[in-house]
């Protein structure tokens, strides 16, 4: 049996009349239904049939039972008027992590896999967990889109954040930015790297720089980093491992104190910016996205959008896979 | 003891200070005695010339403005000429000088303009330094007495930090997170971190990673954010009055002649002379540019070509003091007939479009009447005056949005340091020569 096959019409038939319920729906969603905008493709050419509303999960279960769209969205924002997109009264904050689009990953497959889809569950998991031990974020969701994970973040209290609010809540979960290594104290300067502090956003930023670099290969091509650097790095990164990072610099940069750390800066810096793609940031700071509905069918892979309940048990090849991929005969 | 007003003007004594001696707006630029006596009674200044001394509320208005604009500009900056700013002594008078101030602003420049930045940054720049010249005790003790009164509650939640966040006068990153509280008190510090802080003493840890310095942060910047409250308040109970004071009216032209010589220091750290419209020169663009220039090779082809590239292009040739003039302008204004827009800017848009893989228009023709569209020239096939102020002429993307939207172009290079518009670095490489 095949995954990631493009479903036929005939497919999203049989799934949205036969497996698909309304009540798959996850209740964050459904409790507010009337002030989403709903969008669907039809044809697979992207969502162009938007500004949809419903008053009741039967006006959502009627539309997807007759038209079997090839995707259905529904929107971050909850509006007054969701059929005009007027009234913008808050939007859910979301990560949106595409396992396609990591910029380290130890498969090399064309789309996804099984083993890139749990690098984007690793992430997802770091930074659920960064949201709630430092941001205090609580009511946060978790879907699998298909080909990744949505993070969404229902908490009152970042709802009506405005898009650059959320863009540095972005930069602090994913380790964006190499964190500042001088501080002053009492008219003295000390230099302290990120590493040697274990919390706050320092904290947050070595365990991003931990996590890819352990992630690396020898293949792996960073603007940046040249193959020499590479090879040093994957030499000695069992230091890393062991949380060794003083022993660690000191084998990227015997020298340093003298001649100062070149070759770490050069790869945390490298790193730092690679960092940011680890998610879709447009999706981010997007007020009025819309992203897949969960419980909705993912056409282009023939997998199912689901509402993740326990990210450890979770297990996409077991969860999300429609009936009538099990069934497909070829 | 440190007068509270003397750190945060806004606060209830600063307020009653006014309340009591700030009434009489016709006699400001009247000579006062106690002003200059305050002035000469403090010894920690260098008095060569009596222009230094401020002789009257106006005239303190105006040194603290002149402060700000010759500390940040001036290569000659002598600190002493202005030391008597930063000492309890003028606290009082200071605090008037304050309140003119914002209103003058508040009244003929209104909340989201150049003057009223400039003011909410003087403000806080003055409270730094004010704290520097405390001693130790003193300047921890005010501090605290002041952050008691501005956070209402016991912890702050950094939810509630998000104007501040917005404005970017903090950054999440400075602040020390634990289950969405800003840790601030040092036993809450030891509390949290006590165990996990290894390689170092905590004690000393909490000493040089928070110690004073967000809290002073975060008490400065609140009061920036109140400083500009102020300011747009003043400007909408002015809104509402048949004829603003005249008098007020006089001092904000005074204070924007003053702030003049520093106001090209606006628009993403781009210092120095104004750039004029000129012939592209490829050298001088940005590394994100030029990777722009060589196409796109993977997704978002469109965002890098009509969004970020074409509002680069046509601004760097026909506009590149955007940002440090006033002033919005269109095309034509600067290109009548669009002959330049037509050979020289499209030219190379297209050509970037075409390096792309697949290149840009093969697949996405209709990219074409964007391009024109981000050009201020309507969703049109073609370049037409008629159609001009259909769309707005959108202004470059800034650095923080490229890094957002377009991470894999943002590979800064030296020049990038302080650099916050990829158009700044553009115009400081034109004027290098």
């Amino acid at each position: 049996m095949e995954f990631f096959k493009q479903a036929t019409p005939e497919e999203r038939k049989i799934y949205y009349r036969e497996e698909w319920d309304v009540n798959q729906v996850p209740n964050f969603i459904l409790g507010q239904l009337e002030n989403r905008e709903f969008g669907f493709d039809h044809f697979g050419r992207g969502p162009n049939d938007r500004y949809k509303t419903f008053n009741s999960p039967e006006y959502l279960k009627r539309f997807m039972r007759s038209k079997t769209p090839f995707a259905a969205y529904c929107s971050v924002a909850f509006y007054e008027k969701p059929r005009k997109r007027e009234g913008w009264m808050h939007a859910e904050l979301v990560f949106d992590v595409d396992a396609k689009d990591i910029p380290i990953r130890t498969c090399n497959c064309d789309n996804v896999c099984e083993i890139c889809l749990n690098e984007a569950k690793e992430i997802v998991g770091n930074i659920i967990d960064t949201l709630k031990s430092d941001l205090g974020l609580k009511n946060i969701h978790l879907s699998y889109s298909g080909r990744g994970y949505h993070i969404r973040v229902l908490d009152e209290s970042v709802m009506e954040m405005d898009s650059d609010v959320r863009s540095q809540v972005l930069k602090y979960v994913v380790g964006a930015d190499v964190p500042n290594d001088k501080y002053e104290n009492r008219g003295q300067i000390y230099t302290l790297r990120p590493y040697s502090i274990p919390f706050g956003y320092p904290k947050v930023f070595t365990d991003r720089i931990k996590y890819s670099i352990l992630h690396l290969t020898k293949d792996s091509k960073i603007e940046g980093i040249s193959k020499n650097l590479l090879n040093k790095t994957l030499e000695n990164r069992k230091f890393i491992e062991e949380n060794q990072w003083g022993d660690f610099l000191n084998k990227l940069d015997p020298n340093h104190p003298k001649t100062g750390a070149r070759n770490y800066n050069k790869l945390i810096n490298s790193i730092a910016s690679l960092n940011m793609s680890l998610v879709d940031g447009k999706v981010s700071i997007d007020l009025k996205r819309i992203l897949r509905l969960p419980s909705s069918l993912h056409s282009k892979v023939s997998m199912r959008c689901t509402e993740v309940k326990n990210i450890d048990t979770f297990d996409p090849f077991k969860d999300a896979v429609p009936k009538f991929v099990w069934e497909r005969k070829d | 003891m440190i007068p509270m007003s003397f750190i945060n003007p806004l606060s209830d004594e600063g307020k009653q200070i006014v309340r009591e001696d700030g009434g009489d707006l016709d006699r400001i630029f009247d000579e006062n005695d106690d002003i200059i006596d305050a002035v000469n009674s403090i010894t920690a200044q260098e008095i060569s010339d009596d222009a230094y001394i401020p002789k009257s509320y106006v005239d303190l208005v105006i040194k603290r403005v002149e402060w700000y604009v010759d500390k940040k500009s001036d290569p000659k900056y002598n600190h002493k000429k202005y030391a008597f700013l930063f000492y309890p002594e003028i606290a009082k008078f200071d605090v008037i000088a304050f309140y003119i101030l914002c209103q003058a602003i508040g009244i003929k420049y209104g909340p989201n303009s150049r003057e009223s930045r400039a003011v909410s940054e003087l403000q806080g720049q003055i409270i730094e330094n004010r704290l520097e010249e405390l001693y130790e005790r003193d300047r921890l003790e005010i501090v605290d007495k002041i952050m008691n009164i501005l956070i209402v509650q016991d912890r702050i939640k950094w939810t509630s930090l998000a104007d501040l966040l917005s404005s970017k006068k903090i950054n999440l990153q400075d602040l020390v997170l634990k289950d969405g509280n800003v840790i601030l008190d040092r036993e809450d510090f030891m509390e949290y971190f006590k165990d996990v802080v290894k390689l170092q003493q905590p004690e000393r840890m909490y000493n040089v990673f928070i110690g004073n310095r967000i809290k002073e942060l975060i008490m400065i910047k609140m009061i920036m954010q109140n400083t500009e409250n102020y300011i747009k308040n003043v400007h909408e109970i002015a809104g509402r009055e048949v004829e603003p004071n005249a008098t007020l009216l006089k001092i904000a032209e005074e204070v924007a002649d003053a702030l003049s010589k520093e106001i090209r220091y606006y628009g993403g750290g781009d210092s120095g002379g104004e750039v004029k419209a000129s012939p592209l020169n490829i050298e001088k663009f940005p590394p994100c540019i030029r990777k722009s220039l060589d196409g796109i090779k993977s997704g978002g082809r469109n965002e890098v070509i009509v969004l970020f590239l074409t509002p680069f292009l046509s601004y760097a040739r026909l506009y590149p003091s955007v940002f440090s003039r006033n002033t919005t302008l269109k095309v034509s204004d600067v290109d009548a007939d669009l002959k330049i827009t037509q050979n020289e800017i499209l030219p190379m848009i297209y050509d970037a479009a075409d390096r792309c893989s697949p290149p840009l228009f093969d697949d996405q023709p209709q990219e074409k009447i964007n391009i024109n569209a981000k050009l201020g020239f309507g969703m049109n096939d073609n370049l037409n005056l008629q159609h001009e102020g259909e769309t707005t002429w959108y202004t470059p993307m800034s650095c923080e949005k490229v890094k957002l939207n377009m991470p894999n172009l943002c590979r800064p290079d030296k020049t990038c340091k302080g650099i916050t518009n990829p158009l700044s670095y553009y115009n400081r490489k034109m004027r290098e020569k």
